[in-house]
């Protein structure tokens, strides 16, 4: 089922939570909405499921209007951050929940009630626990018993709110890939909230960073890592340098270092903003070559690539991530100075409308 | 080990002769102002015999009264039951103004002298009263009746079911709720089979402290009552009848069974604490 949602707005009190949110997640699509906690993520997915109603826009469900149905009437499947589970009910009666309200004509005979939940169980891998009291399972255990409660109505639209965030790094790893195939499997339309981006671009189709209530950039994983549209996406994205800068005549100054610019080749002299990741700066000696003046700190010697931090002119931190035999190649030892050239480069030139400054 | 514990106990605790004084004090204003008149009721209840106590029990004045108390208690439990639920679930699953108001006004009853809260109703259905000519006029008496009792009896009992559910609903949160809602149920499907049963043993502790207020209410029940023997005389009324009609072995046999009623709500009381404690309100333990 698809989702379409145009123009959003919500307001709680004084606080603008969503400030006109246009989003079209496809059949059967993974969509991860990511941001900080005060972004609206939340209020956006609740809107979605009919647990909030917003002050303005229009929400369609495969091409129809859904925003005067309530939760109960829009059969979604929801994932409660704290999974919600009923506390007095054991897991087969919580799972059995959704089949059980139903009203008398629909609701399914006991045995089929009993045979599904079994089913559903079975999919989780928890027909072992049926008897038990959601207070006697573990987190992940939880989680797994609120997936196959909200998957007992059949829903075509699976919504989860922050659904790894309780959990410990090892089972969230393992539940990821499992919901992954899950949502395949099941072809449903699924959108999650988190704000872990590691997570997000993990998992997602598609990634929607969000911020201070709008939509900052929509993308595929790969696009949103490598092209990020704002500084706001590239600080939250990924570990990244951040540089105040000049740009002079289509090129871009840091400290005594100069390097092309390109799109903005029309502007004459301006404050700007450029972001350059540690595995794009090259390292070399300094009076090797070019790039930007600094003098090694710390060397991070765990893992396949080597962490250096150095620090620039003013003592600003930077941030390089060099192959294990690059560094060896260099012989650099904390203390010595190094140039640090930018092989990939962004850069907003203030004023431009762009966020972040 | 057992040393170091011991060792860092020493360090947060007071001496010993301190703390044995201090148990001792405590003790003693116990045994003095709680067992003491608890122990004395029953010695002063059987003190001319067992047939005597019995007597005065079942002579027809005091069974009216256990009757009517028990009918008022009948009636006002039921109706704070109800208001309790709706208030609590009002304040703790939804977002309204005046909400803070509504809070205290729960409260007032705990505030107010209970004699206050009986004039307040003779003010407003007595013959003199703001209503009293048109219930005159319509043949409906109030005061000085056995409905004058229940409305007394229920504006004291009013806050004990709602005290008592409001912190425990807000502390489960509406998560439970919006995730029935979620899958389908309706308001009230929602309400009996995840709201109630969440709140269940902290309804039933409400509900006992609630019963024990009703049943032995004095002051706003003196007030709008009448003292008519038979008709409108509650136990706690006829004790005190009996008491100043030097009827000593029949008020405190009377009063006998008052402090039984109190003494089996106790143990109740502290069966459902031990038994659920984790599942009534945090500030559950207040009266």
């Amino acid at each position: 089922m698809s989702i379409e949602i145009s123009g959003i707005k919500k307001r709680f009190g004084s606080f603008q939570a969503l400030k006109g949110i246009d989003l079209k997640a496809d059949r059967n699509e993974f969509l991860a909405l990511l941001g900080p906690s005060g972004s609206g993520k939340t209020t956006l997915l609740r809107i979605i499921a009919g647990l909030e109603f917003p002050d303005e826009g229009s929400i369609r469900f495969q091409g129809e209007d859904v925003a005067t149905r309530t939760a109960r009437d829009r059969k979604v499947g929801f994932v409660f951050q704290h999974y919600a589970l009923f506390r007095h009910m054991s897991v087969f009666e919580n799972v059995a929940f959704g089949l059980r309200v139903k009203p008398r004509h629909t609701r399914p005979p006991e045995a089929e009630i009993r045979d599904r939940v079994m089913r559903l169980l079975g999919l989780v891998q928890l027909d072992w626990l049926a008897e038990r009291y959601p207070g006697q399972l573990s987190g992940g255990q939880r989680q797994r018993v609120a997936l196959a409660r909200a998957l007992a109505i059949e829903p075509e639209v699976l919504l989860l709110d922050e659904p790894f965030g309780a959990l410990d790094a090892k089972v969230r790893k393992e539940l990821r890939r499992w919901l992954r195939t899950l949502h395949e499997e099941m072809g449903l339309t699924s959108i999650f909230v988190t704000h872990d981006q590691e997570e997000a671009l993990e998992l997602a189709d598609r990634v929607v960073v969000m911020n201070l209530g709008e939509i900052e950039q929509v993308g595929t994983p790969q696009k949103i890592y490598e092209e990020p549209s704002s500084p706001y996406v590239f600080d939250f994205i990924g570990n990244t340098n951040r540089f105040e800068c000049r740009v002079v005549a289509g090129q871009v100054e840091i400290d005594d270092w100069r390097g092309p610019a390109p799109e903005h080749a029309g502007v004459s002299a301006a404050k700007a903003l450029a972001y350059v990741r540690p595995h794009d700066l090259f390292l070399r000696r300094q009076g090797e070559g070019p790039g930007i003046a600094a003098r090694v700190r710390h060397v991070f010697a765990a893992g396949p690539t080597l962490r250096i931090e150095c620090e620039g002119t003013g003592g600003r931190l930077i941030e390089a991530d060099v192959p294990r035999h690059a560094w060896t190649a260099l012989g650099l030892q904390p203390g010595d100075l190094v140039a640090m050239e930018p092989r990939m480069i962004k850069v907003f030139v203030e004023g431009e409308g762009v966020p972040g400054f | 080990m057992n040393k170091a514990r011991d060792l860092a106990r020493d360090s947060i605790t007071e001496p010993r002769w301190v703390r044995v004084t201090l148990t001792l004090v405590a003790l003693t204003f116990l045994v003095l102002f709680l067992v003491l008149p608890l122990a004395s009721v029953f010695t002063e209840a059987l003190r001319q015999g067992v047939l005597a106590y019995a007597r005065s029990v079942v002579e027809p004045d005091a069974l009216a009264a256990i009757r009517l108390t028990l009918t008022v208690a009948a009636i006002a439990v039921p109706v704070n039951v109800l208001f309790g639920l709706t208030a609590s679930w009002c304040i703790a699953k939804f977002e309204f103004r005046f909400k803070a108001l509504l809070i205290t006004l729960i409260d007032l009853p705990f505030s107010v002298s209970p004699v206050i809260s009986g004039l307040v109703y003779v003010l407003l259905f007595g013959a003199q009263g703001l209503f009293g000519k048109f219930l005159m006029a319509h043949g409906i008496q109030i005061i000085f009746h056995v409905s004058a009792l229940v409305l007394a009896t229920i504006f004291v009992t009013f806050p004990f079911v709602a005290r008592e559910l409001i912190p425990l609903m807000q502390e489960q949160g509406t998560d439970e709720e919006e995730a029935a809602t979620v899958l389908g149920a309706s308001g009230l499907q929602t309400f009996f089979r995840v709201t109630l049963p969440n709140v269940k043993w902290g309804l039933l502790y409400g509900v006992l402290l609630c019963n024990a207020r009703a049943m032995g209410e004095f002051g706003a029940v003196s007030v709008v009552s009448g003292h008519i023997r038979g008709m409108t005389n509650t136990m706690p009324l006829h004790v005190e009848i009996l008491y100043n009609e030097y009827n000593f072995v029949g008020a405190f046999a009377v009063a006998s069974l008052l402090a039984l009623l109190a003494l089996v709500t106790l143990v109740m009381k502290s069966l459902v604490e031990w038994r659920f404690g984790d599942e009534l309100a945090t500030g559950g333990r207040r009266h």
